[in-house]
């Protein structure tokens, strides 16, 4: 009774109730914009098993303590490996890929056919306002896509809560604890998201057949994502200059010029 | 309905100031409290205005639009726009109404709509 | 009065920095006391804004001449807005012609990224009149924005003109290795683009978010110096040959014409006169574009071009490198960043490092005359400096 494949058959027994089972969600139909730099972006839907790629460009993010990084890439590596060893409900993760670089990881999840809840929205690139790309083709999901009546939202940052909370107007949803720590929620109803239309529902379809190929052939690394600096105590000497002053190493070179 | 907005008139030339300088912009012969308080007019034309996005932290909207107008008599004032579609050139009247809270602290000044 | 020259130049990366004020201030001093080949100096002036409101630190000239080791010097910070950078110049400059002085460190910087964001727009705003514009809400870029309309209006300035000074500019400063910005940017990507309004969002209509300079701490040191201690450090001499001023009203309502800068006017003509030299003939330019409005502004008002005309300028490529006349081939305050107290200084390090022929692939070809605009406030301070090689 205690022979190999009956362990098995246990195993796959307990899987069955620990694994969650997931509402049909339709598929996040891939989309394409013109960022502020020319170059083109593809946000598309990440599939589970593309996960193991994504997570080595959020774990070094849980070390830059800036702009909330640190917690907000934590909370992010564990949504997404909770997303593919099956351990979440209704979870989604959206990518944004230029030139198949990762640039934003968004991600949130149906907590009933009507409500949404929005998780986080984790910008690898800086500078060209991905983060706001990234933020609205989550609430189309949620809207057009799934066909939901509200998604409640909550902000780590100050920067999260000028851009979501006060730009549109969210709704106070305080009687409603956020996922995200029990904090009180703001909401994106239906009438704010019609409202707000023009803002939250950009870029275009279909995404054309060479841009898409290149997007879904891999998730390649971020070429510039945030770092933390070389030393921890940076801010108590500048013998280190992590900041790359590059006077000092274009003095250095020229030493060693005249040196040689 | 109440308050008012006040220019400062030199005692000695007659020259209209707002807001309050301490010596007279055109005669510089005045002592500093030898100004008269005169209540601005509330008509004007709106020079110039701007719809502001990014907010200093007190304020709870998310959006602001802010002008100059020449009042009527000359006088230039900034001020808030409570008007929907706003046109160079404009006809408007202004209000002394709350225009900023700063702490527990009320602040007023003008706010202008079309006239 | 003697003549005064540069003899030093320093800066840092213009970032976000985790060190001490005193440190930013000290760093780039310590980087031209090296290039001048000085181990002392007569006199430190400090340019810096807002040390006691955002860094709690009061007296900046006093902890940094002493972080450099350079007690018991005498030392002063400056505090004039945005035009600190350059007033402390000033002061600097009059300390040496006048003979006080032989050697005068002149340092300028500004950590506003200590605070986030929305304090660092109030920091900013506090610059405008209490009672009469910053109870409405006025920031800087609300006044740039009102300014930008009546541009619009009178002389046919458009949104494609300004985003081609936020281009132009954000990438010439892909070629400075310690400007903020190394993110080039398309004319197609902020203005064309289906979706150039997610993008290039509104901050003061018109003005959008990449006709803005971004929020930077840095700093940037020139020391100043009389012929003879310039003499035997094996460098080009470069004079500051010339300096004006002027101030216009605190409210920008108040301005007798909306759609002028007088001040600056006035000050680059006295600037000019005093270095006995005129537009036509600088080579590279230096001008405060907080706002890409600006820059096209000063360039007509300083005497580059006819009032009303800067912005054909633009169009033609005269302002580009390569062009004309290059103007912020360092990436200018939109794209080297804008650290309110160091960016007068650090317009001075770019026209030196110009003059000197040290540019690297920024460089103007045979630049000989250069000129920075500092402009304070919105448009009521503002210092103007003229730069000239000599041999």
């Amino acid at each position: 009774m205690s022979g190999p494949l009956e362990v098995l058959h246990m195993a796959v027994d307990l899987e069955k109730i620990l694994r969650p089972v997931d509402r049909p969600m339709p598929p996040f139909p891939p989309k394409h914009m013109t960022v502020a730099s020319g170059e083109e972006m593809v946000i598309r839907q990440a599939s589970r098993d593309e996960i193991p790629d994504i997570l080595p460009f959020v774990a070094p993010l849980m070390y830059v303590e800036r702009d909330f990084y640190d917690i907000v890439a934590a909370r992010v590596y564990a949504e997404l490996m909770a997303y593919y060893k099956h351990r979440v409900q209704d979870e989604y993760v959206l990518v944004a890929q230029i030139d198949g670089e990762l640039c934003a990881v968004v991600n949130g999840r149906m907590v009933t056919e009507d409500v949404g809840m929005s998780l986080h929205t984790l910008a690898l690139r800086r500078g060209l306002r991905i983060g706001a790309h990234a933020f609205a083709a989550k609430m189309e999901y949620h809207m057009d896509i799934l066909g939901q009546k509200e998604v409640l939202i909550v902000a780590e940052s100050p920067i999260g809560f000028r851009r979501w909370m006060i730009e549109y107007d969210l709704e106070k949803r305080f009687d409603v604890p956020h996922e995200l720590g029990g904090v009180p929620s703001w909401s994106l109803t239906k009438e704010l998201f019609e409202k707000a239309r023009d803002t939250l529902v950009v870029g275009r379809r279909p995404v054309p057949e060479g841009l898409l190929a290149k997007a879904e052939a891999g998730i390649l690394p971020p070429s510039d994502p945030p770092t933390p600096p070389e030393d921890l105590l940076a801010a108590t000497r500048s013998l280190y200059d992590p900041t790359g002053t590059a006077l000092v190493l274009s003095r250095w070179k020229q030493e060693r010029k005249v040196g040689e | 309905m109440g308050r008012e907005i006040y220019a400062y008139r030199c005692r000695k030339c007659g020259q209209l100031h707002y807001p309050y300088r301490m010596v007279c912009r055109s005669c510089g012969d005045n002592e500093h409290n030898e100004f008269d308080p005169v209540p601005l007019p509330k008509d004007g034309t709106l020079l110039t205005f701007t719809q502001l996005h990014n907010l200093p932290s007190d304020f709870e909207v998310p959006r602001l639009k802010l002008g100059i107008v020449e009042l009527d008599g000359g006088v230039r004032i900034t001020g808030q726009l409570d008007v929907d579609e706003p046109r160079i050139g404009m006809r408007v009247r202004g209000e002394v109404e709350v225009v900023r809270r700063v702490n527990y602290d009320r602040r007023y000044g003008m706010v202008f709509r079309e006239a | 009065m003697r003549d005064v020259y540069v003899v030093g130049i320093g800066i840092t990366s213009f970032t976000r920095l985790e060190y001490p004020l005193s440190e930013i201030a000290a760093y780039p001093a310590m980087m031209a006391l090296r290039d001048a080949g000085l181990r002392a100096v007569d006199h430190l002036y400090v340019a810096n804004m807002g040390g006691g409101r955002v860094n709690h630190q009061t007296g900046l000239a006093s902890a940094v001449v002493d972080t450099l080791s350079l007690t018991p010097a005498g030392a002063e910070t400056v505090e004039n807005g945005p035009a600190s950078g350059a007033s402390a110049i000033k002061e600097g400059f009059l300390a040496v012609a006048s003979g006080m002085h032989d050697v005068v460190l002149v340092t300028g910087a500004e950590r506003m990224r200590e605070v986030n964001n929305l304090e660092a727009t109030d920091f900013v705003a506090t610059l405008t009149h209490p009672l009469a514009e910053y109870i409405y809400g006025v920031t800087l870029p609300s006044l740039a924005g009102m300014f930008t309309r009546l541009y619009m209006e009178k002389y046919g300035v458009t949104e494609r003109h300004l985003a081609m000074v936020a281009v132009k500019n954000q990438n010439n400063a892909l070629l400075n290795e310690f400007a903020h910005l190394h993110q080039p940017i398309t004319v197609e990507g902020i203005l064309d683009s289906p979706e150039a309004m997610t993008n290039n969002p509104y901050v003061a209509e018109p003005l959008r978010f990449f006709d803005c300079c971004p929020v930077s701490d840095g700093g940037a040191c020139v020391i100043l110096a009389s012929r003879e201690a310039a003499e035997g450090l094996g460098k080009p001499f470069v004079r500051l040959a010339g300096i004006g001023q002027a101030t216009d009203t605190h409210c920008v309502h108040e301005r007798e014409e909306p759609t002028d800068l007088l001040a600056v006017r006035s000050a680059a003509s006295q600037a000019f006169d005093r270095a006995e030299l005129a537009p036509s003939d600088v080579d590279v330019a230096e001008l405060h574009d907080a706002f890409t409005i600006l820059e096209i502004v000063e360039s007509e008002e300083v005497g580059f071009f006819e009032k009303g005309q800067g912005h054909l300028a633009v169009e033609r490529g005269e302002t580009s490198l390569g062009g004309r006349l290059p103007i912020n081939p360092s990436g200018g305050l939109k794209g080297r960043g804008h650290p309110v107290g160091a960016t007068g200084v650090a317009q001075a390090y770019e026209v030196v490092l110009q003059l000197r022929g040290e540019a690297g692939e920024r460089q103007v070809e045979g630049a000989r005359v250069g000129f920075t605009c500092n402009f304070g406030g919105f448009g009521n301070n503002v210092v103007c400096l003229v730069f000239a090689r000599e041999g």
